[in-house]
């Protein structure tokens, strides 16, 4: 591995040598950038597309002239959804290919066994776009982590407490919370209720669900028996909409809070729009803003289609910020990458945007020895001393006619202003 | 090529672990002829056995006792002994099949438990921080990897030499009598329940302790590591192998799981993605068709049943392979 | 408490329609088939299957969500069903039959369920679906209890069916003969029935009727490739709570299972509620093996 390496870098510091432009050279070595993703299993559903975001990115740094000198490689593997698939695949493209930047998984369950058995013992950088669980932040103050992970995901914790405002602001005194029984439902239904007490309410009832059953008649039953004015929804499109069609054929109130997983035209085609014109969700970032268009405008050239799944933006930008840390680090290694990797993101430096464009431009600020600040297709990056980032969120609505709305947006500012008082 | 090596160590550690759990089974279906439908339960419980008894004390939970990761092991296959234990003695004394109804229960419920019972197992996050026996002491992980691996591989080891010398023993024979006919055998004043009762116990052990190597070795444990179609998995190298002979199952453990693995990514490569999410259909497909064919075609599997103890007992099984009449 | 049971009442009545086919299949064909509730899943999705294929409307009926389509789909279902359960006992249960220990045509029958569940995932994919996308809503029949037309006509259905089947095993000399079988096979053999149309008719039997129940779940919950895969342990419990083989006893069984996780969730943790099911077993199997009814010999 140390020897590959070595060569790329002698390869590339020959070709310099001899002056090749930037274009002519990227084609003769190789940086491996990893990805293990659920391209098949539970999560196939939303896992090739989150794979294709990351090729996109590894595309766009190959127009911009590649990575290091070399051609930016893009290695995806399939972890089935099973964490010893994940952990073997991580493993191979550690091992095998030489891959010092490792991007994923999607289920936290997958990301912490490759965190805990490949890329941090192997000092590789590990940058996950979907994995939401408190644990990897618990694990990082421990030190478990040793700074090697990072995700783009906010986490959902500041999202509970907008919820809980918002409920507030809309004078639900009394809010029932359905959630998935999984890391990303437990923790953003506790946030939920942490923000509700913290404002002097209480909510009515927690009533979690497991994932997949046909039916949730017994759950929204147990929910309904605490006589709620309103219900907060923590789920994915197909489970959640089965949980809110029987919410609302059983009489639920249709005053809904829903969260960020439920914004799927999916999930508003399966319930029916006309029942729900009186919820509001919330989602994270994707905020207007020059960054976030020019990641949209290059995916819908390629796809044909707006970047609407869960997860584009964030792997996205998760693999931009492992391909400009490693280009800012001047070479390709896993620590080097973990430690640029907060300096590309903070403020300060040249402003750069998704895109081949801005990628060229981060790379000729940087070959002159300045400072980049890369905003992605999210938005602004902060980065804070576990690897989570905070982000700004959009509240949501649905038309008539089914139509995806957006009502409202939190800036980070905002955000953290709520989080602040929450605190005290 | 060291990249290679070092990746072989890491798929080794993992298939030698699986070699001890189809080894635990091998005892139940192989030798003693009991139907495990939920073999995942025993390893799961055997896993999280382990992470609760070795796992760092947290105040949001029960466990974390900290333990010596040696303890843990043993506790975790004990756990796991115990549930065998439990399930056996509800169904061995009634139709054999209640046994395979009764572990697909227990495999339900252990998610379930897995899943909800926040305070123990850590629910949905599940338990993270659980150290790695010995880590400090190594100079760096792959120095580690490969003494795991050795560990391991002793500890597997030792479970086939138990096991071979159990089942050659005049308890084994018993055991193969039972599976053939256990009306006989009960006629020669054996008690059958109480022997099987014994084979399923130790057998849903050593699932036990190849779920707390599991934990030793990732150093992390939630639900999602113990999916139901695990359990097809681990029957699949079993009976592909050849059940009723501890190197076909050793041998089954390296084709069915190589072959998956790599399957895995062959499958990334060549598919296109619009099309990958039918993918994990068809390759639990291609495990069931395993499974029907190979009962169908080939009931001995790779290797098969290792040959008889007296000429008479192989005239014997002869005849039951040709029966005349039915 | 009242909702509870109700909800009970009419999981437990489908259940029950899958637990008939169920026990008649341990009872005559002595083994237990795991790829029985996968039976439900097929008939379930081969009737959206005819639906979408042909594109047949979904005109209801009064209040109902659906209409005499699903009605004609559900009979195309059965039949397919009938004809799965042939092919798969042809190639894998007859063969197998006899030859080796009845463990083994267990464990075949675990492989077969992995089988259909992931040629349905293959074919219809993984997604939640439903026979109509129309929302029904519940009335309110009394305080505290609020009820669906679907269910209603549902519970009917399944009630109507199960006393069918059961006019069928005591009327027709086909049904006498099946119950010949499942009490003492080889009593019957010399009587002169014949093993293979027994058998023949107790897939035909058991596979219409877990195609209806799969439908009939599909209408009052929703279609996944895992709905099957959820049931079985309901059914088992439901045959052998009702003692294995008996018909009655398996209708009665599942109305209880039903009833049982229903109220359960008053108690305990929704979260749990696919577990009751086992407990209910393992109680059963510890305290009263041979179940609540008197099962046939093959049963025992």
């Amino acid at each position: 591995m140390t020897r590959l390496r070595l060569t790329h870098l002698a390869a590339a510091a020959a070709l310099c040598a001899f002056g090749l432009p930037a274009g002519a050279m990227a084609q003769d070595c190789e940086h491996p950038i990893g990805a293990v993703l659920s391209l098949s299993g539970s999560m196939a559903a939303i896992g090739s597309a989150i794979g294709d975001a990351g090729q996109l990115a590894v595309d766009h740094m190959n127009e911009a002239g590649g990575l290091l000198g070399c051609k930016a490689a893009y290695r995806l593997r399939d972890d089935q959804g099973q964490p010893s698939i994940g952990v073997d695949a991580a493993k191979s493209l550690v091992e095998i290919e030489g891959v010092e930047a490792l991007l994923g998984a999607i289920q936290s369950g997958i990301t912490m066994p490759i965190l805990t058995a490949v890329t941090v013992p192997e000092k590789v950088t590990q940058i996950s776009c979907c994995s939401s669980a408190p644990s990897f932040t618990q694990l990082a103050r421990e030190g478990g982590t040793e700074g090697y992970f990072f995700r783009t995901l906010p986490t959902v914790r500041p999202q509970g407490f907008v919820m809980a405002a918002l409920a507030k602001e809309r004078g639900y005194g009394k809010t029932a919370v359905i959630y998935v029984n999984s890391d990303y439902g437990l923790s953003l239904a506790k946030a939920f209720q942490e923000g509700v007490e913290a404002g002097g309410g209480s909510v009515a009832v927690m009533v979690p669900y497991n994932q997949e059953q046909a039916s949730y008649r017994a759950e929204v039953t147990e929910a309904l028996r605490s006589d709620p004015d309103s219900l907060f929804l923590v789920a994915f499109p197909a489970d959640g909409a089965t949980a809110m069609r029987e919410w609302i054929s059983l009489g639920g109130a249709q005053n809904l809070l829903l969260s960020n997983a439920l914004r799927a035209s999916e999930f508003v085609e399966a319930v029916g729009a006309k029942y729900l014109t009186k919820a509001v969700g919330i989602d994270n970032a994707q905020v207007a803003g020059p960054s976030v268009d020019a990641f949209n405008i290059s995916w819908e050239e390629v796809f044909g289609e707006k970047p609407n799944g869960p997860g584009l933006h964030t792997m996205y930008d998760a693999a931009a910020v492992a391909l400009l840390a490693a280009e800012a680090a001047g070479t390709y290694e896993g620590t080097a990458i973990r430690d640029k990797v907060r300096e590309i993101t903070g403020p300060g430096g040249q402003v750069v945007h998704p895109g081949a464009e801005g990628f060229k431009l981060a790379k000729e600020v940087l070959a002159g020895g300045g400072k980049i600040t890369y905003v992605g297709a999210t938005g602004p990056i902060v980065f804070d001393e576990f690897g989570d980032v905070t982000g700004p969120y959009l509240i949501w609505g649905v038309g008539e006619d089914g139509s995806l709305t957006t009502v409202d947006t939190w800036s980070v500012e905002k955000v953290s202003e709520l989080m602040a008082k929450n605190a005290k | 090529m060291l990249g290679i090596a070092l990746y072989l160590v890491f798929f080794l550690i993992v298939v030698t672990i699986y070699a001890i759990l189809v080894m635990g089974l091998n005892l139940q279906w192989g030798f003693t002829g009991l139907f495990n439908a939920g073999v995942v339960a025993f390893y799961a419980i055997g896993a999280y056995g382990t992470a609760i008894l070795i796992g760092p004390e947290r105040p949001e939970l029960i466990g974390g006792f900290e333990l010596p990761f040696a303890l843990g092991l043993l506790g975790g296959a004990a756990l796991a002994a115990l549930a065998g234990l439990v399930v056996a003695l509800a169904t061995l004394r009634l139709r054999e099949e209640y046994l395979a109804i009764a572990t697909f229960g227990i495999a339900i419920t252990v998610q379930l438990v897995a899943l909800n019972f926040d305070a123990l197992t850590g629910g949905a996050n599940g338990l993270i921080g659980l150290p790695r026996p010995m880590f400090g002491y190594f100079e760096t992980p792959n120095l580690y990897n490969v003494c795991y691996l050795v560990a391991v591989l002793a500890i597997a080891g030792a479970v086939y030499a138990l096991l071979e010398r159990a089942v050659r023993s005049p308890w084994g024979r018993v055991l193969r009598a039972i599976r053939e006919d256990a009306t006989a055998a009960r006629s020669l004043g054996k008690n059958p329940t109480a022997i099987r009762l014994q084979a399923f116990i130790l057998g849903s052990g050593i699932m036990g302790l190849a779920g707390g190597l599991y934990v030793g070795f990732i150093g992390f444990v939630s639900p999602i590591d113990f999916l139901p179609i695990l359990t097809f998995q681990i029957w699949a190298m079993l009976i592909v192998g050849g059940s009723g002979n501890n190197k076909g199952a050793v041998l089954g453990v390296l084709v069915v799981w190589g072959l998956w693995t790599i399957s895995g990514t062959l499958i990334s490569q060549v598919v296109p993605p619009s099309l990958q999410s039918q993918a994990g259909a068809g390759q639990a497909i291609i495990i069931g068709l395993v499974i029907v064919l190979t009962l169908l075609f080939r009931p001995r599997g790779l290797i098969g049943e290792e040959s008889v103890v007296s000429k008479h007992v192989r005239a014997a099984r002869v005849a039951r392979d040709n029966p005349s009449s039915s | 408490m009242l909702q509870a049971i109700a909800d009970g009442l009419l999981t437990g009545a489908i259940i029950a329609l899958g637990a008939i086919g169920l026990t008649l299949t341990m009872g005559i064909l002595r083994f237990a088939n795991f790829a029985h509730a996968e039976m439900m899943t097929w008939g379930a999705y081969m009737a959206l299957g005819v639906l979408t294929l042909f594109g047949l409307p979904t005109a209801p009926f009064g209040p109902l969500t659906f209409g005499w389509p699903l009605l004609v789909a559900t009979l195309v279902a059965a039949g397919l069903t009938v004809a799965l359960a042939l092919l798969i006992d042809r190639l894998v249960f007859r063969p197998l039959r006899g030859r080796v220990g009845h463990l083994t045509l267990v464990f075949a029958s675990f492989g077969v369920a992995l089988l259909v569940r992931n040629v349905v995932l293959l074919m219809f994919g993984g997604r939640a679906t439903y026979y109509s996308n129309e929302l029904q809503m519940s009335v309110e029949v009394m305080d505290g209890l609020r009820v669906m037309p679907d269910q209603i006509f549902v519970f009917c259905f399944a009630l109507v069916l199960a006393g069918a089947v059961y006019l069928f095993l005591q009327k027709t000399p086909l049904g006498l003969a099946m119950r010949a079988v499942s009490e003492n096979p080889s009593l019957a053999g010399v009587c002169g029935i014949r093993l293979g149309k027994v058998v023949m008719w107790t897939w035909i039997v058991g596979g219409s009727l877990a195609a209806v129940a799969g439908v009939l779940y599909g209408v009052t919950v929703q279609l996944r490739p895992e709905i099957g895969f959820h049931l079985l342990l309901p059914l088992f419990a439901a045959a052998i709570l009702g003692g294995v083989g008996n018909v009655v006893g398996a209708v009665i069984g599942g109305l209880l299972i039903g009833l049982i996780e229903s109220l359960s969730v008053l108690v305990i943790p929704s979260g749990y509620k696919l577990a009751i099911p086992f407990l209910v077993l393992l109680v059963v199997l510890f305290v009263r093996p041979s179940g609540l009814f008197r099962g046939t010999s093959g049963g025992r």
